[in-house]
């Protein structure tokens, strides 16, 4: 099982405290550690900081927008292999598009189901384990 | 899926209710840019950015009719923001209605009720893009100078392979100026962009020379992005979930203030202790203890107004909703007004927010059916044909001053007499001045209604604005003035819970009078009390000062004191003095309020508990010193002037 081999870390950023909620009781499942963020400054402050194997993202948020968070987070070498769910209303091939573009792992579109998210979570946490050992 | 999701409803509602507030304020604001091309950035912004959260959690709770409304308005926020339409007064028209029907859907939603269709506004916002549309391209600004501009920065590779990125493109915008903003975007073609919002003098040659490094300058109205910002900060103190704030449950709060209270008490319980202690204990050891005694106190006092201004909120929450009430039923009266709000960052605690947006709804919506003429009416009287509502709050000490004026035809106390005469109510007679006009419209079973107003039906008339004022532990005042308007002023203390009394001996009895209601504490002979004209009057400030003995209207045994103290209530000609035995002390009092209708007794607002066991009365000094002019008639009251 993913959480007897170590502990892992997802932080959630939205600035929504209603997703952020539904997210961690999504996730709740994978036994995982959530750090949330409200906003992409705080993301990558948290990112920077602590030791994160999964982010969920939104893409509107307040100060910085998802893809700019993307952007910084993929132009740093230390967060290449780092798995990024795309977590957004935005259900537009562009908009799914520039952010696969802009380094996403995955794109899920709300509304979303518990079952959909804990899926792609799982199926994201389980390869970075199998390429990290 | 349905069990998860009613886990999160309330947190859905509470966020919503956030989402509301910012789309009402920043629709206001969008109003001044009707039929202009180029549009305040911020504030479409925060609009779009609160449609869009809308439409996100509305989606994951199920809440279909919200999810789509919120779609289109977001669609159309968009169209806007990227300059395809223009913001016509219909499309404005249409903006308020979506937002009161995205109101309405998700109160609808959370009282269980049917579900509101919102087909018809989409459709018609739908129709709107389309129907305002153009495809002109945006005017081209006069000047030139220092000013606020937007910069959009497309990289591309080759821009790239020649050394332009965006942080070279952020140290030159530095050079000529100030950013203000900047923000990446996906522009049309699906490909990443920036936008920097700069305030800088900006040439027709730089604008050139700058074109084949992939920037592009659009002119922004002056204020546009500082008013955006001044929205952003508006939110510093409130509780929001965004960044460094949490959302608390204001059940919480009430629960911290109740335990504040306990050691108010416990605190004042220990005061009584150590004065009895005092000739037991060594000096020395006496002013130890009573050092901290004092310590705890002045620790407490502090610990009581921080958990006080996490519960304060701007009072600008009850004024937003205001003009698009106002505009509604000015539109449906046939009226001209102008609402003009002020004061909406004074604070107020949330609870007395909540319980005051009846009460000034009612006031505003009054003001337009009764107060205000039709702009023929105000022609023929010389008045500008759009007439001004002013809704104002500030902030003077303990009380928060909350004023609601018109500059309407003022009422008709002949009518209002009228009126109370044909419903059964005494009617005092001689000058009915604004005390007793007062007194009048808010008596139960008055009513100026007529048949075609808004207002009749929805069970709120003038009497639950005073009882919920009384209840509150507020108090109203009129002034009119015949063909010049109405104002009335309200005062409300800035929390409830615990408040600063002082104490007085009526007899044998100890009385808490909140100090926020007395304007004044003065000391009289006993001898100075003269009788004029079946009232008692004492000289105060050179004018005889209405007064009445406490003892007398508590039915209390009075004393045989030859000296007394009174609190001044009201101001001006409205004030009364309320006699004491004696003011015996300064307290910080828990309010207990006598909500049940089986103890309330006009004149007694609540109990407190001193600590030593003692419970004791807080008197409404308002209503005491109102029963008296009621009772003693109203010499030398008359505030309206030119009223037979």
């Amino acid at each position: 099982m993913l959480a007897r081999r170590f502990m892992s870390h997802i932080l959630i950023v939205d600035d929504s405290q209603t997703i952020r909620r539904m997210v961690k009781a999504s996730l709740a499942p994978l036994g995982v550690e959530f750090i949330e963020a409200s906003s992409g400054l705080e993301a990558i402050e948290r990112l920077a900081v602590g030791s994160i194997q999964l982010m969920v993202l939104d893409l509107n948020m307040p100060d910085m927008h998802g893809l700019e968070v993307l952007g910084f987070v993929r132009a740093n070498q230390k967060f290449q292999q780092l798995p990024i769910l795309v977590l957004t209303t935005r259900d537009d091939a562009a908009s799914r598009t520039a952010a696969m573009q802009a380094g996403a792992t995955a794109y899920l579109t709300k509304p979303f189901t518990p079952q959909t998210l804990l899926g792609e979570a799982r199926g994201l946490l389980e390869r970075t384990v199998e390429g990290t050992r | 899926m349905t069990d998860f999701l009613d886990n999160f409803l309330d947190d859905y509602f509470a966020e919503a209710e956030e989402h509301l507030a910012v789309i009402r304020r920043a629709l206001l604001t969008l109003e001044h840019s009707v039929g202009q091309r180029r549009i305040d950035g911020g504030v479409l912004e925060e609009l779009f950015r609160s449609f869009h959260s809308l439409k996100g959690i509305a989606g994951m709770v199920d809440h279909r009719e919200t999810e789509a409304l919120a779609h289109e308005l977001e669609s159309y926020l968009r169209a806007l923001r990227e300059g395809d339409v223009i913001l016509t007064t219909g499309g404005m028209d249409l903006l308020i209605k979506g937002a009161g029907a995205l109101e309405a859907s998700i109160a609808a939603r959370r009282a269980k009720g049917p579900a509101r269709d919102t087909g018809v506004v989409v459709e018609e916002i739908q129709s709107l893009i389309t129907r305002d549309g153009t495809s002109q391209p945006a005017a081209k600004p006069e000047s030139r100078g220092r000013g606020n501009w937007l910069c959009t920065f497309t990289p591309s590779p080759a821009l790239i392979a020649r050394g332009v990125n965006v942080d070279v493109v952020r140290s030159r915008l530095r050079e000529i100026g100030e950013i203000i903003t900047a923000a990446p975007m996906v522009n049309a073609q699906g490909s990443v962009a920036f936008q920097f919002e700069v305030s800088a003098a900006v040439s027709d040659e730089l604008i050139e020379r700058w074109q084949p490094d992939g920037l592009h300058f659009t002119p922004i109205a002056p204020g546009g992005a500082p008013g955006a910002r001044a929205g952003a900060d508006d939110r510093s103190g409130s509780i929001l979930s965004s960044g460094h704030y949490v959302r608390v449950d204001l059940a919480r709060l009430d629960e911290l203030m109740r335990m504040i209270g306990n050691l108010v008490i416990l605190r004042s319980r220990l005061t009584d202790t150590l004065a009895r202690s005092e000739r037991h204990m060594p000096p020395g050891q006496y002013r130890e203890v009573q050092d901290d005694a004092e310590a705890i106190e002045r620790e407490l006092r502090e610990l009581r107004e921080g958990v006080m201004r996490i519960r304060l909120v701007p009072v600008g929450e009850i004024f937003r909703r205001m003009p698009f009430v106002v505009r509604d039923l000015a539109r449906d009266s046939g009226r001209s007004v102008n609402v003009v709000l002020s004061g909406q960052d004074t604070k107020i605690d949330k609870f007395l927010v909540e319980r005051m947006m009846d009460p000034v709804l009612h006031l505003v919506r009054n003001a337009v059916s009764h107060g205000i003429e039709t702009p023929v009416e105000r022609g023929a009287a010389g008045k500008p044909p759009a007439a001004t509502i002013r809704l104002s709050a500030s902030a003077s000490g303990e009380t928060v001053v909350i004023e609601i004026a018109d500059d309407g035809r003022g009422i008709d106390v002949d009518k209002v007499t009228a009126r109370a005469k044909q419903a059964g109510l005494p009617v005092p007679s001689g000058t009915i001045d604004a005390v007793a006009l007062l007194e009048l419209i808010s008596a139960p079973g008055f009513s100026t209604r007529d048949a075609s107003d808004r207002v009749s039906g929805r069970g709120f008339g003038m009497n639950v604005v005073r009882e919920t004022l009384q209840e509150l532990g507020g108090t109203m005042q009129v002034e009119t003035h015949p063909g010049e308007g109405t104002r009335f002023i309200i005062e409300l203390p800035l929390t409830l819970a615990i408040a600063a009394a002082m104490l007085a001996r009526v007899g044998d009895q100890i009385f808490a009078v909140p100090q926020a209601a007395v304007r004044e504490v003065a000391e009289f002979e006993a001898a100075s009390i003269r009788a004029m004209q079946g009232a008692e009057v004492v000289e105060f400030r050179g004018a005889p000062l209405p007064v009445v003995r406490l003892s007398t209207a508590l039915n209390v045994a009075p004393s045989d004191a030859t000296r007394f103290h009174a609190f001044i209530i009201g101001s001006g000609a409205a004030a009364v003095g309320l006699l004491v035995d004696r003011i015996v002390g300064h307290r910080e009092i828990v309010v207990r309020t006598t909500a049940d209708p089986l103890i309330r007794v006009e004149g007694v607002s609540g109990a407190t508990d001193l600590g030593d066991g003692r419970a004791v009365l807080i008197l409404d000094a308002g209503a005491i010193a109102r029963q008296a002019r009621d009772r003693h008639g109203r010499r030398g009251l008359t505030v309206v002037r030119g009223i037979a």
